[in-house]
């Protein structure tokens, strides 16, 4: 490794330790956690994640809203196997409710940050397969709930790293989340790439079991044949129908996914266009 | 290399072992009835649609993976498994040497329907799937051969038996008929194809809507259209590949457009490599109402009996519904409905830690529970329906008093469900462990260690059949070059007696020949014992 390089990656760690004391309130800057375009969602990485959604522990995410609870386990008589003790793993701490809106690739953070406080009784939780964006967007929800301290604000969002398109039920139980947000998606042009696509036929099916009925899927692209795709895959799922276009006019989550997020932002500059499609999830049919 | 028989399948009182590629039929005295061998191409003509289009996915898999055994099971690179990744010059140079014309690939699944008229193989790098006819006295007729765009790594059947589920090493299922309508073209699919029993629809109409063909879309896009940096760099790097290869690429594209000339339908997908299916089936109290709505479900009558009960709850009845069940090298086994509304997910069974290999239907009337086991230290046992963690059974322990204490992980290969001497038995193989390990499923859900029986090598496949004299023995295929004590004569199939003072272990001697399969002890290897390797290093990034 390059001298020039190792000062770099130095430079970075110092920067992001120094942000990360306890009495910091700046705001992280971008340029201290870029990181190449693309992380392949196929791989293994060294991804953390629960066995089952009832052992995430989710109160490092959300603290202000762990429950104090007496502890229980000491009641129950000790199991007489070690496997029956594995059967019932250690229980997270828990909190008083549950992620009910989720953003698939939330990239650096923006519409997270947005929504926080249009919806300040919902948790919501950005997932990101970048190491270092993640560490971005986990720095920037800190700063800023240390400078809203007084108004309680942002301690209803969090982030996660996370390969989404493997990984969903792992986090989420069935019916669980009430919105999911796929903003400017990696376009993966290239029709071999197409199975690296965020949306898919099957994976729909995935997204479908995590909302629950009435739950909407949110997408924003700036790609039109993505655009196209996107609606195209939905709309052929039975699970899903599109939300027409007053109702999605009238959705106050979808002008923030239009000027908050980082890549609407971008595209915004460009004066390119953005192509908006919301999809509610229908009931499962009867069998 | 002489290759050991490495796959099983008893149907009725007949016994299929696979060797290679070729197909051994016995009687139950385990006498050799008929083999089928995989046809030899003739050069470059090929008789197997497989030739034209087995290296369609070939650019979506990584290098790692795609250099080939002679038709084996590929190596799973780590980490790469089933992994789309930027390695398409290097797995299209791989690929010249995959299967060349005289190379006749392994049969690497073997299955049969449950009314035994039916027996289905997969063969390897060619990806095909094979179904034949059995006359119900040992003698196979070829009915059909499909080669599927991506390697099936695992069948089913739906109950009804008239529709393969094929799961593949890229995270999707299909639906083929088991009996391909007489003239498999596409155009002729739509409109000869008999409607699927169980949906009535025609089986080319797919539950879930099968992705839209690339030429609906046109991929690329242009500058005009792409305004972010980011995806103007994609669009650039794409640019810069289509002039390098653009020839391949567009290749690429023809193939990927041209589905396979045989009825076939997209139900469900991973995105991750899929390593079991099976299917299950639950008989489920519904309000009487649902079960009118509910057309797929068979009604099976009224679950609150009859009389003044019947009257006073709200009517009840039972619906029989069918379910598939899909396990992933990420831990995962998936509960989907079955067809034709397989796009809805039902749940998941949850809790392993490490890649699932295999799905056990409990059996003798159990089917409420599945038994999964792969690279964790136990078995799980499922109330798959409620995707519950009933319990779960060490294996490792048991590995350990075997292969010594610093063993210290453990690959489940074979997870076979039996009723066994009136009780119902579970027997395990674990890979590279000369041993086989029985337990017993109790009333209560519980899995019991029952035996550990030792063997002359390592177990590769088992099945149970009723000897001549009424009794039940084992059957088990192996690999005999990994003795450990090494015997003269040792065949790679066995035949177990349980007697009063163990286990008699027989050697069968009257295995067909087989010619030598042109491939290295160290390929062979790789093929035999490929679910280690589905273990994520924990290094890796
Ligand atoms: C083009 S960016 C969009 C970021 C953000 N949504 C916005 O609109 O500004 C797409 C993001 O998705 C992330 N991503 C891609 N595949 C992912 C996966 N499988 N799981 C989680 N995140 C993923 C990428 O790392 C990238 O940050």
């Amino acid at each position: 490794m390059g001298r020039a390089k190792k000062d770099r990656r130095q430079k970075r760690e110092d920067y992001r330790a120094a942000l990360r004391e306890d009495d910091v309130t700046e705001l992280p800057r971008k340029k201290f956690y870029r990181q190449r375009a693309h992380a392949n969602p196929f791989s293994d990485h060294r991804l953390i994640y629960p066995p089952h959604p009832d052992q995430m522990d989710w109160s490092s995410l959300y603290p202000d809203y762990v429950v104090d609870e007496p502890q229980q386990d000491q009641q129950t008589p000790a199991p007489e196997t070690p496997s029956d003790r594995e059967l019932t793993p250690a229980r997270p701490k828990r909190i008083s409710k549950d992620v009910e809106v989720a953003d698939i690739g939330c990239g650096f953070g923006g519409l997270l940050v947005a929504l926080a406080p249009l919806m300040p009784e919902t948790l919501i939780l950005g997932l990101e397969i970048r190491v270092s964006v993640t560490q971005f967007v986990e720095d920037r929800i800190k700063a800023l709930r240390r400078q809203n301290e007084a108004a309680g604000l942002y301690r209803n969002v969090g982030v996660l790293r996370a390969n989404t398109m493997k990984f969903l039920p792992n986090f989420f139980r069935k019916g669980q989340l009430a919105k999911v947000f796929i903003c400017f998606p990696d376009p993966h042009f290239k029709a071999r790439k197409h199975k690296q696509r965020i949306v898919s036929t099957t994976l729909n099916s995935e997204y479908a079991y995590v909302l629950r009925p009435g739950g909407i899927v949110y997408t924003i692209t700036d790609v039109p044949d993505l655009h196209e795709w996107m609606v195209q895959h939905f709309e052929a799922h039975p699970s899903f129908e599109r939300v027409p276009e007053d109702e999605q006019e009238a959705d106050p989550c979808v002008p923030i996914m239009r000027t908050e997020t980082e890549e609407g932002k971008k595209v915004e500059r460009h004066k390119g266009q953005k192509h908006v499609a919301l999809f509610r999830r229908l009931e499962d049919p009867a069998w | 290399m002489a290759v050991p028989c490495h796959l099983l399948k008893v149907c009725g009182n007949i016994v299929f072992a696979a060797q290679g590629s070729d197909i051994h039929s016995f009687s139950s005295e385990l006498e050799h009835i008929s083999t089928w061998r995989y046809p030899v191409k003739q050069g470059a003509e090929s008789t197997t649609p497989a030739a034209e289009v087995q290296e369609s996915p070939a650019p979506e898999e990584p290098p790692a993976k795609r250099r080939k055994v002679g038709g084996g099971q590929e190596p799973t690179s780590n980490g790469g498994a089933a992994a789309p990744t930027d390695g398409q010059v290097k797995s299209r140079k791989a690929a010249q040497y995959d299967n060349p014309a005289n190379e006749r690939p392994f049969v690497q699944g073997l299955y049969a329907t449950a009314d035994g008229r039916h027996v289905v193989a997969i063969t390897g790098s060619d990806k095909t799937i094979w179904v034949f006819e059995h006359d119900g006295a040992g003698k196979l007729k070829e009915l059909s051969q499909r080669a599927m765009p991506k390697r099936p790594c695992s069948l089913a059947f739906t109950a009804d038996n008239r529709t393969i589920l094929s799961a593949n090493k890229f995270g999707d299922v299909h639906a083929l008929p088991l009996l391909p309508s007489p003239t498999t073209t596409t155009t002729s699919a739509t409109t000869s194809s008999s409607p699927n029993p169980t949906t009535g629809l025609p089986l080319s109409r797919s539950a879930t809507p099968s992705t839209p063909t690339a030429t609906a879309f046109k991929p690329q896009a242009n500058e005009l259209t792409v305004h972010t940096k980011r995806n103007l760099k994609a669009l650039e790097n794409q640019k810069r590949s289509l002039s390098r290869k653009a020839f391949e690429d567009q290749q690429q594209q023809q193939q990927q457009q041209a589905p396979p000339p045989f009825e076939h339908a997209l139900l469900l997908g991973h995105v991750s490599m899929l390593t079991a299916i099976c299917v299950g089936t639950a008989t489920v109290a519904v309000p009487a109402v649902a079960a009118q709505a509910s057309e797929p479900g068979t009604s099976i009558g009224n679950g609150t009996g009859n009389g003044a009960e019947a009257a006073s709850a709200p009517a009840r009845t039972t619906v029989r519904r069918e379910y598939i069940i899909t396990a992933d090298r990420d831990e995962h086994i998936r509960v989907s409905r079955g067809m034709p509304q397989a796009h809805v997910i039902e749940g998941f069974c949850l809790g392993h830690e490490e890649f699932v290999s295999q799905l056990c239907m409990a059996p003798g009337g159990r089917e409420e529970l599945l038994i999964s086991g792969g690279g964790d230290d136990d078995l799980f046992i499922w109330d798959w329906v409620n995707g519950r963690l009933l319990g779960r059974s060490g294996v490792l322990e048991h590995v350990k008093r075997v292969a010594g204490e610093d063993v210290d992980k453990v690959a489940v290969t074979r997870v076979f469900g039996c009723g066994w001497q009136g009780t119902t038995a579970v027997f395990v193989v674990v890979e590279r462990v000369p041993a086989l390990f029985h337990y017993e499923l109790l009333d209560d859900s519980r899995l019991q260690h029952r035996e550990t029986i030792p063997l002359r090598g390592n177990p590769l496949d088992v099945d149970i059949i009723e000897s001549p004299s009424g009794g039940q023995r084992l059957l088990v295929a192996m690999d005999p070059s990994a003795s450990v004590s090494i015997e003269e004569g040792s065949s790679s199939l066995v035949v177990l007696d349980k007697q009063e003072t163990g286990w008699k272990q027989t050697n069968v001697e009257n295995l067909p020949a087989c010619e030598d399969a042109n491939i290295s002890a160290d390929e062979l290897q790789k093929i035999l014992y490929s679910t280690e390797s589905l273990r994520k290093l924990t290094d890796f990034d």
